[in-house]
């Protein structure tokens, strides 16, 4: 490892001149290791780049991609003319935002909990517990949704009626828009908080007992550890998987909203994204083209997105930026 | 220097993926089937021997033996029900392998996403499908014409391949089965169905209720509606899924309109003409808030009677249909061929059995108005994949299975003694020990592509009485579909056609559901305002002038 660093650093400093076959020589052990990750992003991230021309012609199967008739932004005009565009797009990304927000500090919180705990047979089984909800296919947490709150037989109204509630006290979420963002969000928490603690668990897992053991013997207790050891050393891990994240904002959760709101056109208000939005205007004439226009709209601003976060973190803390 | 192999890199990727698309395209056009085989295509349509229409194929050379796969939508079978249908085409293989040396698969376009998955299948142009059945009003038939997914099928070819069926239609039907003067479908038209919508109803609860002629307009559902939640507590009204918008709203206008709707313009079918002036293009759902305003007003009345489960917008997995069988459900909104199975004494309709009062009523939308259009001939059609290997054999198989009463009766009814009997008087049986879930062949083939009244056998089951009764009626109403040559070229407004659609759905699941706030007026209003926006004036003159191209020569 060490030697590794010393010789990147070789690299880097001007006095040192070589030419690219060199470099490539003398590295070629990395390099090599590196072959499958190479071909594996060159075979499904780059060559298929030229496919983007589809958000620019009236596809036609048998001429192909190339073969088809070039027709400029008309696959745009589609979405710009909805005139959703802009109340889509903010929902999307406020959504996203707070999967991403409420996400990653939820992580974090639960990976510190199970960081703490002593007892290893309650950590294992609560671990496994939260991590359960991440293999429920989204279909089926739909009509889980719909067997606990619907108005005639859902199981939260039933309870009410149980307890002796009038009818005008039962619960009616799917006719009311304001509830969804909260229940959304709480959905996806349960859904996915115990997957994204993982990581977080193991970059913890990760930092130096040393420094942990130090901190013991300086006296320090269980909030004056996270607060100044693993917090800070979690730091780079939240600031990157936040960057990910971001470059998918403009990209909706399609399998939840869907299976959850359904096309229920009484909550669109709060809980149409773009992603639903197209999929149930364009379904009907099964359009490859105006698709992929759209993909390519959310790809560019995600781009932006990514770019400016980077460059602010890269004023703040270089360290950090993604390049 | 890294700047420039990463350049050469990328290029050589471009490169590439160029030459991969283009070869997959230079692949696909060569399976047009005239070039490979001239032998057989010296005769005209006339040398056509009705009593041997198949005397030609010796000429054709079959020495390979090849699949053919037949595309469908409906649920693949499995368990015994796989075992009892792997039976019936091992028979007809064998007759198909003996005739024209080839055999069929089926290859099943699951219901779930249905359209989106058969378009798809389409799309993948790699030859795994020959056959394919198609409808230009539910299964986007003519989209996929246009997109490339369909072979033009030549007369020459017809006549050479599916002689029997090029002869069986006629030269007008033909027309109407032409995009950019090729044809590209094979339609069903010679077999008598009505596919138009309405709501099938307890005939004996209506004349209880006092409705002695059964229910014949929508105010009459209304009473029905009521009596039925007075006097039968335990009865679900209608355990409605939040897809039955649609077909209320297009029901609502016919009984109120002389409209006549274009097929396959938009889901909703929003535009069409009038049976007084057919080809004036009217949105009536639009043009005519007040008629709209009444709906929203009924429907409401509807919602606050419990008429749909409370959540009916949110509710995905309805059973109504076969509530509807066991006396569950006191409505089932479907078209007539539906109610013709609903109203007959079969196993599955434990109502007559429980009941021997218990009938079936069929209450048709536009029976206020007389206003009834018959099926287009391409509601089910047969098409040959433009990726087909082997087009020319599928146009035999397809033949064959068309025409041939051995293989017909075969692939629609299964194994004679197995799956069904004829009976003394002439009609369709089910033998003893028969279960209908494992041995109903016609379920599993979902052959609705060239059905054929000429072979067909009745369904002794059937209640020909009230359902001939009916057709009888229709026959005197009814208007041929008129647009059956109407392909519009929608390129230009497909986007407003798209949003306007979207915009109508959303609205009109809230009126027909009777879920809106405020009142009726408000919202016909506002939907009337977010169409306008949405482009429908537009898409309206547009169609209008594509009509007077087509029609005003």
């Amino acid at each position: 490892m060490r030697d590794i660093e010393i010789s990147v650093s070789e690299v880097d400093s001007p006095v040192v001149k070589r030419g690219a076959f060199q470099t490539f020589w003398k590295y070629r052990t990395l390099t090599f290791m590196c072959i499958p990750a190479i071909v594996f992003f060159f075979m499904f991230s780059y060559m298929p780049l030229p496919g983007i021309y589809v958000a620019f012609v009236k596809y036609n199967y048998r001429k192909g991609i190339f073969g088809s008739k070039f027709i400029g932004l008309q696959n745009f005009e589609f979405l710009a003319s909805s005139g959703k565009l802009w109340s889509l797009t903010k929902n999307t990304i406020l959504f996203n935002l707070a999967f991403i927000l409420l996400g990653n500090l939820l992580a974090v919180f639960i990976a510190i909990l199970l960081n703490e705990m002593k007892c290893k047979w309650f950590k294992k089984v609560s671990q496994t517990m939260m991590f359960l909800p991440y293999f429920i296919s989204q279909v089926l947490v739909g009509v889980l949704v719909y067997n606990l709150l619907n108005y005639d037989t859902g199981f939260v109204n039933s309870a009410l009626k149980a307890f002796g509630a009038s009818a005008d006290k039962l619960w009616q979420p799917y006719a009311d828009p304001k509830v969804w963002p909260v229940l959304l969000v709480v959905i996806y928490l349960w859904q996915q908080t115990g997957y994204n603690s993982v990581v977080y668990f193991a970059s913890i897992m990760g930092i130096d007992a040393e420094m942990i053991e130090a901190s013991k013997v300086d006296g320090a207790n269980a909030f004056q550890r996270i607060r100044y050891i693993i917090l800070p050393s979690l730091k780079p891990t939240i600031v990157i998987l936040l960057l990910f994240a971001l470059g998918g904002i403009v990209k909706g959760n399609f399998g939840l909203f869907y299976n959850i709101v359904g096309t229920n056109p009484v909550l669109y208000e709060s809980t149409d994204i773009i992603e639903t939005f197209v999929y149930r205007a364009t379904m009907t004439d099964f359009n490859f083209s105006t698709a992929s226009a759209v993909g390519l709209y959310q790809s560019l601003v995600g781009f932006v997105i990514v770019m400016v976060v980077n460059f602010v973190i890269k004023k703040i803390e270089p360290e950090y930026s993604l390049f | 220097m890294k700047r420039k192999v990463l350049a050469a890199l990328l290029s050589i990727s471009m490169v590439a993926s160029l030459a991969a698309c283009g070869g997959g395209s230079k692949d696909n056009p060569k399976v047009d089937g005239s070039d490979q085989s001239a032998d057989g295509e010296s005769g005209g349509a006339s040398d056509i021997d009705p009593n041997n229409p198949w005397a030609k194929w010796g000429d054709i050379d079959t020495s390979e033996h090849v699949k053919i796969n037949y595309m469908v939508t409906g649920d693949k079978p499995s368990g015994e029900a796989a075992e009892n249908l792997n039976k019936m085409l091992d028979k007809l293989n064998g007759i198909l392998k003996e005739k024209v040396n080839a055999e069929l698969e089926i290859y099943y376009i699951g219901w779930t996403d249905y359209l989106s998955n058969y378009n798809l299948t389409l799309a993948q142009m790699d030859g795994s499908v020959d056959l394919v059945g198609t409808a230009s009003d539910w299964l986007d038939a003519w989209p996929n014409a246009k997109n490339g997914a369909f072979l033009e099928l030549s007369e020459e070819d017809l006549k050479t391949y599916a002689p029997a069926t090029y002869s069986s239609v006629s030269k007008e039907h033909w027309d109407l089965c032409k995009y950019d003067g090729e044809i590209y479908l094979m339609p069903e038209d010679n077999y008598a169905q009505w596919t138009n919508h309405g709501f099938t109803y307890r005939l004996d609860w209506a004349k209880e209720a006092g409705l002695t002629d059964g229910v014949k307009s929508w105010e009459d559902l209304t009473k029905y509606f009521k009596y039925v939640k007075e006097n039968y507590p335990k009865v679900t009204l209608w355990d409605s899924d939040g897809t039955q918008f649609g077909q209320m709203a297009a029901g609502w206008v016919a009984s109120h309109t002389k409209f006549v709707a274009i097929d396959g313009l938009s889901s909703a079918g929003l535009w069409g003409g009038t049976q007084d002036d057919l080809y004036t293009v009217v949105t009536p759902a639009y043009d005519n808030p007040e008629m709209m305003v009444e709906f929203a007003k009924l429907m409401k009345s509807w919602d606050e009677m419990g008429v749909w489960p409370t959540d009916v917008l949110n509710n995905t997995s309805s059973q109504n249909r076969d509530e509807y069988r066991v006396g569950e459900a006191s409505v089932e909104q479907h078209h007539t061929q539906t109610w013709t199975d609903l109203c007959s004494h079969t196993d599955t309709n434990t109502i007559y059995k429980d009941n021997d009062k218990a009938e079936s009523g069929f209450f048709y939308f536009g029976e206020e108005t007389q206003n009834v259009v018959a099926l287009s001939i391409t509601h089910g059609a047969m098409a040959v994949s433009a990726a087909s290997k082997n087009p020319e054999r599928a146009l035999m198989v397809y033949d064959l299975i068309r025409n041939d009463p051995e293989c017909y009766k075969l692939f629609n009814y299964g194994i004679e003694g197995v799956s069904y009997e004829i009976n003394d008087e002439g009609l369709r049986t089910t033998p003893k020990g028969y279960d209908s879930n494992t041995q109903n062949i016609n379920g599993m083939t979902n052959y609705w592509w060239g059905r054929n009244d000429d072979i067909e056998i009745k369904d002794a089951q059937k209640n020909w009485e009230q359902i001939e009764k009916l057709y009888a009626e229709y026959d005197k109403i009814k208007i041929d579909y008129p647009y059956g040559q109407f392909v519009p070229n929608v390129d230009s407004i497909q986007a407003k056609i798209d949003n306007v659609n979207e915009t109508y759905n959303n609205y009109m699941k809230q009126i027909a559901f009777g879920k809106y706030k405020g009142s009726a007026e408000d919202i016909v209003k506002e939907m009337d305002e977010a169409l306008k926006k949405a482009g429908i004036e537009d898409v309206t003159k547009e169609i209008q002038k594509q009509f007077d191209e087509l029609y005003k020569k």
